[in-house]
């Protein structure tokens, strides 16, 4: 591995905490890994686990999935299924032989600027100590 | 060059001179057999009666990229086809297979990916020794050494190969390795003979297909079809083993900028197949779905370019999930003729 | 179980007024081949049986058929289907239930307790198949294969289906009808294969799976063949979005495996069936029990053995793990 390997992470951020959580981090000025692509979702439990499997196979080389903290969802019970959802994808993507450290998930609420910044600086760390991750890529295209 | 011997101990010699073309040969993949390119020196598999998936992925690839080019851009890359192809170990039936499918892929319009693939291809046989519980190649006029299709026939004697060139192709391929062989006489001619005489002793099935092709289509709304698709399933394992099946879907697909058209194999048994973009499917159950694939393989394919497309490899047969026979449906519509 | 009750009994369900057909086994073409057979009359009834050869879950085609819309003026056929069920394929039926993809009123339940199936991939090895189909029979240990006159005794480890090692419920969990006597669960093997893939670390798990997906083919057959499969517009039939590109490689093989194992979270009934049916040998059955003893032990759901329970993936506990989350 380089040592100038960035790790490519996409984030699936909840409309209502964690989306506005890394917008307070932003208007706080902290500082954290660039490494984050963020798609905003209106749930957690929006989050299809299709979205994590075609992210790594189009060219992430980790995933993050953050919502509201339990009993805190904007829909009442949003973030139960993803937590149901989510976990055991996560299992499915270890058992297949998916690096657990390129897959997370957190509770990030909207004033928690500093919670936000300590997820993104775990994540990127993690992926970058699992490396860039060729294995599930899209073939790139060739013959 | 007239037929010669290989005796088998000179095999990996045999192959190690051939190597200058990608070699595909039939390889032990748990209990199932399946082609894949070998490493100079693998040994031919003895005890097989034919590979799940047929010889025709090589020349007709699952997936085959057409050409590729970049979004917003005009200019396109065709594939550059050039590399040989030594494909060993095929059945009679498969190569014969591959001789039908050429019909379809000369008419109208000639296709190159194919054709090329084909003419860069040379296609050694084995004749069978032990055919499968549902072969029944001699019923569509195939049979256990059947050289349609072939550049070279190997027919296994035991310690020995016959070898016996069909083609220029094969011929060239013998002079290329002549040093190995050994000119056959006539009791390897005899013994040649009695083992295929031993393995059509040991096909045990077979299909009267007298009258079909022309009956066929008046059998149209006829309840047996009704009766024999009722339990499919409608995957395509059927299909996309059969060595005559060669339909297949275009696509585009994209990777940031980079695009490619490619076309994959597609199976009529699949819903999707004529599912028409305002929704309307043509073949709307399984039943339609059943009625052509068995008329397309004995009486459309017939009407066209006079010949079945059905080799008898029986494995539709064997991999049928619930048990939808062919040589069973044919008795049933002949029946109903 | 004797034949000639169970035919009896399938006549007289098969001629009720409400009832539609019948689907049980019959006697395949050749070697040791079972075929799903659809009973319309009483008189059909005389080919149904029920052996160690019947391995096919059936309960797939109570979602499968195909019906054309109904021509105005013309009323839909609303009768209900009769289904031989063993205790694997019971389970199938009650997460139809369960998931309100059939209603209960809808389907009669014969239940068969069942002793075990073979693993007829197994038998064939020992026994090659011939074109004569052969018969085979419980016999209290064992198995008996009769052919071509000659009885032969076979133990039961022998040719076991490995989903009958792993069976924790040879006995139908709902039916209507049960044919013959309740069968006395036994031990399930604690050797599911998921251990051997497990011990590997990440690499050598995709290692092992990149072999085993590289050979899919894409049939669909095991999507087909699962009774739990039953989307009337399957993702992986989607073009817009394209969630899995049609072209074959590695990278849309293990997306397509990923997606179908993930779909079946908390519903597969561990019938055996994807692994049964796939024509390129992929141990799918290994990625379903992995899932299926992770929802088990760490959710405490059990997919199929409560007609009234709520489902696994639309439904939560307060309490569920979460050690998982940041």
């Amino acid at each position: 591995m380089s040592d100038n390997y960035e790790p490519n992470i996409v984030a699936f951020l909840c409309n209502w905490c964690s989306y506005a959580g890394a917008d307070l981090a932003g208007t706080s000025r902290m500082q954290y890994p660039a490494n984050i692509q963020i798609i905003r979702v209106m749930c957690s439990g929006r989050v299809n686990p299709l979205f994590v499997m075609n992210a790594l196979q189009q060219g992430a080389d980790g995933v993050l999935i953050s919502g509201c903290h339990i009993g805190d969802c904007h829909y009442m019970e949003g973030n139960f299924y993803a937590r149901r959802r989510l976990g055991m994808l996560k299992e499915l993507m270890e058992f297949i032989g998916v690096d657990s450290r390129r897959f997370h998930m957190s509770w990030v609420s909207a004033s928690e600027g500093h919670k936000w910044k300590e997820v993104v600086e775990k994540t990127v760390e993690d992926a970058r100590e699992a490396g860039p991750y060729e294995g599930f890529r899209r073939r790139r295209i060739d013959w | 060059m007239s037929a010669m011997l290989l005796n088998k101990e000179k095999w990996p010699d045999f192959i190690g001179k051939l190597a200058d073309k990608k070699l595909w040969v039939p390889q032990a993949d748990g209990d199932a057999m399946r082609f894949a390119p070998i490493a100079e020196g693998a040994a031919l598999p003895l005890e097989f009666s034919n590979t799940r998936v047929p010889p025709k992925q090589v020349v007709f690839p699952q997936t085959e990229t057409l050409y590729r080019f970049q979004l917003g851009q005009e200019e396109m890359e065709q594939p550059q086809l050039e590399e040989e192809i030594l494909l060993l170990g095929v059945r009679p039936c498969d190569a014969r297979a591959m001789e039908i499918v050429e019909k379809l892929f000369r008419w109208d319009v000639d296709d190159p990916y194919y054709l090329k693939r084909r003419a860069l291809t040379t296609v050694v046989g084995l004749a069978c020794n032990e055919p499968c519980v549902n072969c029944f190649c001699p019923s569509v006029g195939g049979g256990p050494a059947s050289t349609e299709g072939l550049d070279l026939l190997m027919i296994d004697l035991g310690e020995k190969y016959l070898l016996e060139p069909v083609t220029a192709k094969g011929v060239d391929l013998l002079a290329a390795v002549k040093e190995f062989l050994d000119e056959a006489g006539t009791d390897a001619v005899k013994q040649k003979e009695q083992v295929i005489s031993a393995s059509m002793q040991k096909i045990k099935r077979s299909v009267d297909t007298e009258g079909i092709p022309k009956g066929l289509p008046g059998l149209w709304e006829d309840s047996l079809w009704q009766r024999v698709s009722a339990s499919c399933l409608g995957c395509g394992t059927c299909t996309y083993l059969c060595p005559t099946c060669h339909c297949f879907d275009i696509q585009d697909e994209t990777e940031g900028f980079e695009a490619r058209r490619c076309r994959m194999w597609d199976s009529c048994m699949f819903k999707e197949y004529t599912l028409h973009t305002s929704g309307h499917n043509t073949r709307p159950t399984r039943r339609e779905r059943t009625r052509n694939r068995i008329n397309h393989k004995y009486s459309y394919y017939v009407d066209k370019f006079d010949v079945i497309a059905c080799v008898g490899c029986g494995r539709c047969i064997n991999l049928c999930p619930v048990n939808i026979d062919i040589i069973e449906v044919l008795r049933q519509v002949k029946e109903a003729l | 179980m004797e034949m000639d009750q169970l035919r009896k009994t399938a006549a007289e369900i098969v001629s009720r007024d409400d009832v539609k057909y019948l689907i049980g086994w019959k006697q395949g073409t050749f070697g040791y081949r079972i075929a799903p057979s659809f009973v319309e009359d009483a008189s059909g009834a005389a080919e149904l049986l029920f052996s160690p050869l019947c391995t096919a879950n059936l309960a797939t085609y109570l979602r499968l058929v195909e019906t054309l819309p109904v021509p105005r003026g013309q009323e839909a056929d609303t009768r209900k289907v009769a289904l031989m069920v063993k205790g694997c394929d019971s389970r199938a039926v009650a997460q139809l239930v369960v998931e309100k993809g059939i209603s209960r009123d809808q389907v009669v339940v014969i239940g068969c307790p069942c002793p075990g199936v073979v693993d007829v991939a197994l038998l064939a090895r020992k026994y090659p198949e011939t074109e004569i189909p052969a018969e085979l029979k419980w016999n209290g240990s064992g198995f008996t294969l009769v052919r071509s006159g000659e009885e032969i005794k076979l133990a039961r480890e022998e040719v076991l289906a490995e989903k009958c090692r792993l069976c924790r419920y040879p006995n139908p969990v709902i039916s209507d009808i049960m044919l013959g006597e309740q069968v006395i669960p036994w031990e399930p093997s604690a050797d599911s294969g998921v251990a051997e893939v497990e011990k590997k670390d990440y690499a050598g798990r995709w290692a092992y799976w990149e072999d085993q997906f590289s050979k899919c083919v894409r049939c669909y057959s095991c999507r087909n063949v699962c009774p739990l499969c039953y989307c009337q517009d399957c993702i992986l039939d989607r073009l817009n979005p394209t969630w899995v590109n049609r072209a074959v490689n590695f990278s849309e093989n293990t997306a397509f495996h990923i997606a179908r194992a993930f779909h079946l979270v908390g519903r597969c009934i561990e019938c055996g069936e994807c692994e049964r049916v796939c024509p390129a040998n992929i141990p799918l059955g290994r990625l379903n029990r992995k899932l299926a003893r992770e929802v088990r032990d760490k959710y405490g759901f059990e997919p199929g053995a409560d007609p009234e329970a709520e489902p696994f993936q639309a439904s939560y506990k307060p309490d569920d793990p979460e050690d998982f989350i940041l």
